[in-house]
């Protein structure tokens, strides 16, 4: 079968073909990357694993765990004993793994039992690592010892066999999932059954054990662990031991007898609790606390997001915010006076809680007041606060024809400042997945379609850490950080290397082509089903491709963040990802400009993802394709097509992890470096000798100069300042585009002189950001300003040469040089560019690698403050926001509108102990600047207070080519 | 259809318990009654369920502010938004909440506590309450442009050329005239005070200049008008002697049963202020500069205000220059709209520290359920500044005072932290403010 499955894939594609290739070239890798290809492989011949969650419209939300999933979750919770711990297992085992794999060999080979066959093939296409796992396995099975191996147990004095034992009864949860069972080409027929196949315990009969014992063949027998299967969720959990005795599942008494059977009850992926007999030596089990160790790690952790992602669980999520009051209700104003039925204008109501109650039983407050108000002030109610005991509860309204959306949040998770983002964003996404808020919630059948949805709403916005907990060690949440940066209009953008991007755009543009075989209509002779109206590729959570316009570009997005998706595929390893359902995205619905009419069809969202990669295809019945009838499910073609283009992105994986590996480019600073902890000695010495910033600004220039000099023209990290360069390059854009015949005069001119090399890398760059601007003005942009690239500023020289005489510029210049602390002081930044919907930030791995106590919290503080400053960016503007789409805002001019506005933070360390010595502070600006002109953007900055002030205000009006 | 001029804020008073309406002031067309009715109809709805409305907001910056005093008075404040001297919705919210507790504050200044706490006759008390709606109105209107102290709660003062002269007139004044608290207003702002004046609460403060405003425009030479302490003495009368010095030079006492006014205006005030005749015109020539000529601001700045915490004062000024050719000139009245709007902005944003100072303890209970955003930041904002098409602004504090300044918008942006800390320290140098 595997043979077929090679040869079905060389025949399909050429591109998958050669992604085979390169998971085989791979080394370390190669077990999980085979083993996914082979699942993904056999989902060509067997019907795909998401067939039997598509729901009866046609809808399907299929999320499967990777392999590797659980594991790396062990590793990231495990302690440093555990890792050494495998250190230690796989040298031990290595001495005699040359022995076991000749007598596995010749067991094979005489007996010939079907087990073994079939070892032997899992052996083979897990390779050599997991080979020495299953070499272990073999020489338990053969030689039936009965010291139990220690798996990942870190038992010294076991090893020994010096210890007295004893029975103990032990739970471990794993995490099981029926549905990768037909991936997998084990045979259920044998003997192994679902035991081996899906839990992946080896409990050979005594039957098969050999004759030496007939006594103990009984019909009924206790399920021994007599081995474990190599990358199955029994050995990834490290808590089953080969000698335990598998009791019961879920407190479900098994045996051999019914174990078959209750396994086979398991209707999809879901968390089982084992419960093991295990033999502990007396003196390990004497130290409570080690056994207590082991309990928290023993429930592997699926995270709650995922839980609730199945829809499993939520009562008990939602019972743990039921005392904080929030309400998501739609209420209908027509009220019928006469119709004597109670609640009946409440149409939808979400959650039912003791808290949530007290709102619901004030419905008629909202209602009066959306009446009335409307009649006294001339403006539709947008929001109202509400005091619930000592919880203020901000209410925000949305009015649609004639019923009432009303959604209740606690004052401390959403600031009034920014409820009306966060109304308008639902009020979005439900009119992107369901066409009107009146078909979302008027529809019986759609009602624990809400729930869900509504539960997913309230759980990120009340208690984020709850759903992230489990998966990894979460930093506590920046709520601020959530809400601004999932209330902006945009989607957060990965610059990549030139080369990279080129590729992944070719890709997607290729798949976007529909030249595939079965796709088009000559194939067939058929009208095609779907047309591709555009595709945008993620990679953990970063948007690395765009090929969609921007409304539906936002509109997708909105869905996944509200289905948390992109956080998913950036913590957690997507197995497969499989999500169809019929949307409305709102540009189309609310046609468009006049005198251009869009194609009237039905349209599909297709987002398939696979590890870390996501991609989401946007598809149109009707028009050019054949109309759609009813709820087509998810087309099998289509699928395989998305799955068959992220396989071959994988090979560009590695690429664009060095990406997210590589140094932030423009430099962060750590806010930390700039303020002495009171521990830390050495930073105050050096603070005493000289200014921190003073020393970071020297290094930084001779880094800086040196870089320059060892650099080539055009070298081929040119791409790591590649933010530097989206940033200028916006400028330059922009003063191209405004357009002055000086400017323009110029570029043309010297584009030419660039390399071919260097237009090619900036043409793919431009092209990615999807820009209206030549390739020849970016060539000559390059021309400008490549040879400093190298230097950590976003500075446009371009402006620079075109506005100051020569002797200036060359001062200029070296201002920027000393003050390339404009850059070192860099903490934290934002750039949004409305035009396309994106925007981009330091990478959470460049945060990362700036640990440190402040720096989270600035961070944060940064998100806070940015929340305050948009809102001011907000009031004044008109309404132009996508999310606020429909509604006017009038807005009074108040303050008139804001363009820039910076505010100074002063930080002391939060246990200054030192009593003789005032505590140390530390001061940063947070600045926003919103441009409408040429290109709207708005920027958000946070540096440290010691850059002299003309390099700021430098740094940003060249980095928008602008001269204000 | 509207039934609220844009811009226009009308004042609701009410009985909490029955909702028998009390007053409406404001806006030149009164709300229909049926509307008023449903305003305190969803409040009192609510409160029956354990649910207090407090505020609520519309398109365009309308809003509706609700408030009950004492269980006994429910102010309730609606503001149709939409036009241009109205804030975004943010600041609105925060003036509505002020002009609450001033105009209960002055409820109580006028008639005490224990008329609006126990309503025996709702009959009565409506004709009583017609001696505050002066007062109210200055409250509502804003009559005299400059006067930030019922925002700030920080007393508007002037700075006059020789102080310890007036400083010695005062206190000699009151004393004379049996009572430790005194102050002579000069522009409706503080030009000098006792002491004790300045240890009254905040709001007491501002109130009674608010007051002594209201009564020296009605013109009269001097008066003795009964006044309660909100704070201070709620409940037992006191009396406010007022004597005029010159046009728009006020001296009062706050004293018990002697002496009469007549009294006082012969005995005292002669003595006492007529040979500083010439340096009351001096302090009158200050005018509303507020500041001495001595302290040369820079000609950038357009508009000024300084407030002190640990005193609880504050100096505001627009300049009135000449020389901004090139700049398109903000209106006098914008200007002071605008350092408003900031003030509000920054305090209700960033300026926690300030903001907590102003409000007595138990006003900040009550106030509990206005938003705290500012307490959201993890470290400690110091200055701001905002760029709008008019003007520049920048706000910036330290642990003694506030400035906010509003800064002509040629003025490049790195530049405004030094113009501010200078503006500061210039000032603090010249007058010890």
């Amino acid at each position: 079968m595997a043979f077929a499955n090679a040869r079905h894939c060389a025949g399909k594609s050429p591109s998958r073909r050669h992604t085979d290739e390169e998971g085989a070239d791979r080394g370390s890798d190669g077990a999980s990357a085979a083993s996914s290809f082979s699942s993904s492989d056999s989902s060509d011949d067997l019907e795909p694993e998401w067939l039997d969650d598509i729901q009866k419209n046609g809808e399907l939300f299929y999320l499967e765990l990777s392999e590797g999933e659980e594991e790396a979750a062990l590793v990231q919770q495990a302690n440093q004993g555990i890792s050494t711990n495998h250190v230690r297992f796989s040298e031990k085992e290595a001495e005699i793994i040359t022995e076991q794999n000749k007598k596995q060999r010749c067991t094979s080979q005489t007996k010939g039992e079907p087990t073994l066959k079939k070892l032997a093939r899992i052996l083979r296409r897990k390779r050599r690592p997991s080979q020495r796992r299953g070499g272990n396995h073999g020489s338990k099975d053969s030689s039936n010892l009965s010291p139990p191996a220690s798996i990942l147990k870190n038992q010294q004095g076991q090893r020994q066999g010096v210890t007295v034992q004893q029975q103990q009864l032990k739970e471990v949860c794993v995490y099981l999932n029926p549905k990768r069972l037909g991936g997998s080409s084990t045979p259920l027929c044998d003997g192994g059954g679902l035991l081996e196949a899906l839990l992946g315990v080896v409990h050979r009969p005594a039957w098969s054990r050999g004759q030496q014992d007939p006594a103990l063949i009984t019909r009924e027998e206790r399920l021994t662990v007599h081995g474990l299967i190599p990358n199955s969720p029994a050995i990834k959990c490290g808590q089953i031991l080969i000698g335990d005795v598998l009791v019961a599942v879920d407190d479900v008494d098994v045996t051999s007898e019914n174990i078959e059977r209750v396994l086979s009850c398991i209707p999809g992926p879901t968390q089982v609790r084992l419960t093991l007999e295990t033999v502990a030596p007396l003196d390990r089990a004497s130290a409570g606390d080690t056994s207590s160790i082991r309990k928290t790690k023993a429930s592997p952790p699926v995270s709650q997001l995922v839980r609730l992602l199945w829809g499993e669980d939520t009562a008990e999520l939602q019972m743990s915010i039921s005392h904080i009051p929030h309400i998501v209700m739609y209420l209908s104003l027509n009220l019928d006076s006469a119709s004597p039925q109670e609640e009946e204008e409440i149409l939808y109501q979400y959650p039912v809680s003791e808290a949530s109650s007290q709102l619901k039983g004030v419905r008629g407050i909202f209602l009066t007041l959306c009446d009335m108000l409307e009649n006294v002030t001339g403006g539709r109610i947008i929001s109202s606060s509400l005091l619930l005991g000592k919880h203020l509860v901000h209410v925000g309204y949305w009015k649609d024809s004639n019923n009432l959306l009303v959604i209740g949040l606690p004052a401390e998770r959403v600031p009034l400042l920014y409820l009306q983002t966060v109304v308008g964003d639902v009020v979005r996404t439900l009119k992107v997945m369901y066409g009107s808020l009146d078909s979302a919630f008027c529809k019986v059948d759609h009602a624990s379609r809400l729930d869900h949805f509504f539960c997913l709403f309230f759980q990120q916005l009340i208690q984020p850490s709850r759903l992230r907990e489990g998966s990894s060690p979460a930093p506590p949440p920046d709520i601020s950080g959530t809400l601004f940066l999932d209330g902006l209009p945009a989607v957060r953008w990965l610059t990549l290397p030139p080369e990279i991007k080129m590729e992944v755009d070719t890709v997607l543009s290729d798949f976007e082509s529909s030249d595939f075989g079965e796709m088009s209509e000559d194939f067939f002779g058929l009208r095609r089903l779907y047309v591709i109206l555009g595709s945008c590729l993620f990679y953990k959570s970063y948007l690395i491709a765009n090929h969609l316009p921007k409304e539906d570009l936002l509109d997708v997005c909105l869905y996944c963040q509200h289905y948390c998706l992109l956080p998913l595929a950036s913590e957690q390893r997507v197995g497969q990802l499989v999500i169809w359902r019929e949307v409305f995205p709102q540009q189309r619905a609310n046609g468009a400009a006049p005198g251009y009419s869009q194609a009237q069809g039905r349209h599909f969202l297709l987002i398939v993802g696979l590890r870390h990669f996501m991609q989401c295809v946007l598809l149109e019945a009707g028009g050019c394709a054949s109309p759609a009838l009813g709820s087509p499910g998810p087309d099998c073609v289509y699928v395989d097509q998305v799955k068959a283009t992220l396989l071959q992105l994988e090979v560009l994986e590695a690429g664009i992890e060095e990406r997210l590996n590589a140094p932030p480019a423009p430099c962060l600073s750590c806010a930390d470096w700039f303020l002495p902890a009171a521990s830390a000695r050495d930073r105050l010495d050096s603070l005493a000798s000289s200014s921190p910033v003073f020393s970071k600004l020297a290094s930084a220039v001779k880094g800086s100069s040196s870089g320059s000099r060892g650099r080539s023209l055009f070298g081929e990290k040119s791409w790591r300042a590649s933010l530097q360069r989206s940033l200028s390059d916006s400028g330059s854009e922009g003063q191209m585009d405004a357009g002055s015949g000086s400017s323009s005069s110029v570029a043309p001119g010297l584009s030419p002189h660039s390399t071919p090399d260097s237009a090619r890398k900036l043409g793919g760059r431009r092209d990615s950001m999807g820009s209206g601007g030549s390739d020849g003005s970016g060539g000559s942009g390059g021309l400008f300003k490549i040879p400093r690239m190298k230097h950590p500023n976003p500075f446009y020289l371009g402006t620079l040469k075109k506005t100051l005489t020569e002797r200036e510029t060359e001062e200029m210049y070296n201002t920027m040089k000393l003050t390339s602390g404009a850059e070192n002081t860099l903490f934290h930044y934002v750039l949004m560019e409305t035009v396309q919907g994106i925007f981009i930030a330091p990478t959470h791995r460049e945060v990362a690698q700036l640990s440190g106590s402040i720096h989270p919290q600035l961070i944060r503080n940064f998100h806070h403050c940015c929340l305050s400053i948009r809102a001011a960016f907000q009031q004044s503007l008109p309404a132009r926001s996508r999310r606020a789409a429909d509604r006017p805002q009038g807005g009074g001019w108040g303050l008139g509108p804001v363009k820039e506005h910076g505010v100074l933070f002063q930080c002391k360390p939060e246990n200054w102990t030192d009593q003789r010595k005032p505590a140390p502070t530390m001061t940063y600006w947070v600045i926003g600047r919103m441009l409408l002109e040429p290109v709207p953007q708005e920027f958000y900055v946070c540096f440290h207070d010691s850059v002299p002030e003309v390099p700021v205000e430098m740094a940003f009006r060249l980095s928008f080519g602008l001269a204000l | 259809m509207m039934m609220l001029q844009d811009g226009a804020t009308q004042l609701l008073c009410l009985t909490a318990s029955s909702g028998v309406p009390l007053f409406t002031r404001g806006a030149s067309k009164q709300l229909p009654f049926s509307v008023i009715g449903s305003l305190n109809g969803v409040h009192m709805f609510g409160a029956g369920q354990g649910v207090v409305l407090t505020c609520c907001e519309t398109e365009g910056g309308g809003k509706v502010v609700w408030r009950v005093f004492q269980d006994s008075v429910m102010l309730i404040a609606v503001s149709g938004g939409g036009h241009g001297g109205v804030g975004s919705s943010k600041e609105e919210e925060v003036r509505l909440q002020r002009l609450l507790e001033n105009v209960w504050g002055c409820m109580v200044l006028v008639l005490g506590l224990d008329e609006l706490v126990n309503l025996r006759n709702v009959e009565r008390l409506k004709r009583d309450l017609r001696s505050c709606f002066s007062l109210i109105d200055e409250l509502l209107e804003d009559r005299q442009e400059g006067v930030l102290g019922n925002l700030t709660h920080c007393a508007d003062s002037l700075l006059p050329p020789n102080p310890t002269v007036l400083q010695e007139a005062v206190d000699g004044f009151a004393q004379a005239a049996d009572s430790e608290f005194g102050c002579l207003v000069v522009h409706g702002r503080i030009a000098a005070a006792t002491e004790k004046w300045w240890r009254l609460a905040p709001q007491e403060v501002v109130l009674l200049s608010a007051l002594i405003r209201s009564l020296s425009v009605s013109g009269s030479a001097s008066c003795d008008y009964p006044i309660f302490l909100p704070q201070g003495s709620p409940t037992v009368a006191h009396r406010l002697l007022r004597f005029q010095l010159l046009p728009g030079a006020d001296v009062c006492v706050l004293c018990g049963p002697t002496p009469s006014l007549h009294g006082a205006e012969t005995r005292l005030v002669g003595r006492f202020w007529s040979p500083l005749v010439e340096t009351l015109r001096d302090c009158l020539a200050v005018g509303e500069r507020c500041l001495l000529g001595s302290v040369s601001l820079r000609p950038d700045v357009l508009a000024l205000l300084l407030i002190n915490h640990e005193t609880r004062r504050a100096v505001s000024c627009v300049r009135t220059s000449t020389y901004h050719y090139d700049a398109p000139l903000l209106s006098k009245a914008r200007c002071w709209e605008l350092l408003k709007l900031f003030y509000i902005f920054s305090t209700s944003r960033y300026f926690i520290q300030g903001e907590t100072l102003c409000v007595s303890p138990e006003e900040k209970a009550q106030r509990g359920n206005t938003e705290d955003f500012p307490l959201g930041f993890s470290h400690q904002p110091q200055q701001c500044y905002l760029v709008t098409d008019e003007c520049k602004s920048y706000g910036l504090q330290t642990p003694q005072h506030q400035l906010f300044l509003l800064i002509l918008p040629s003025v490049p942006t790195f530049a405004l932290r030094t113009l501010a800390t200078q503006t500061l320290s210039d000032i603090v140098a010249a007058t010890g403010f």
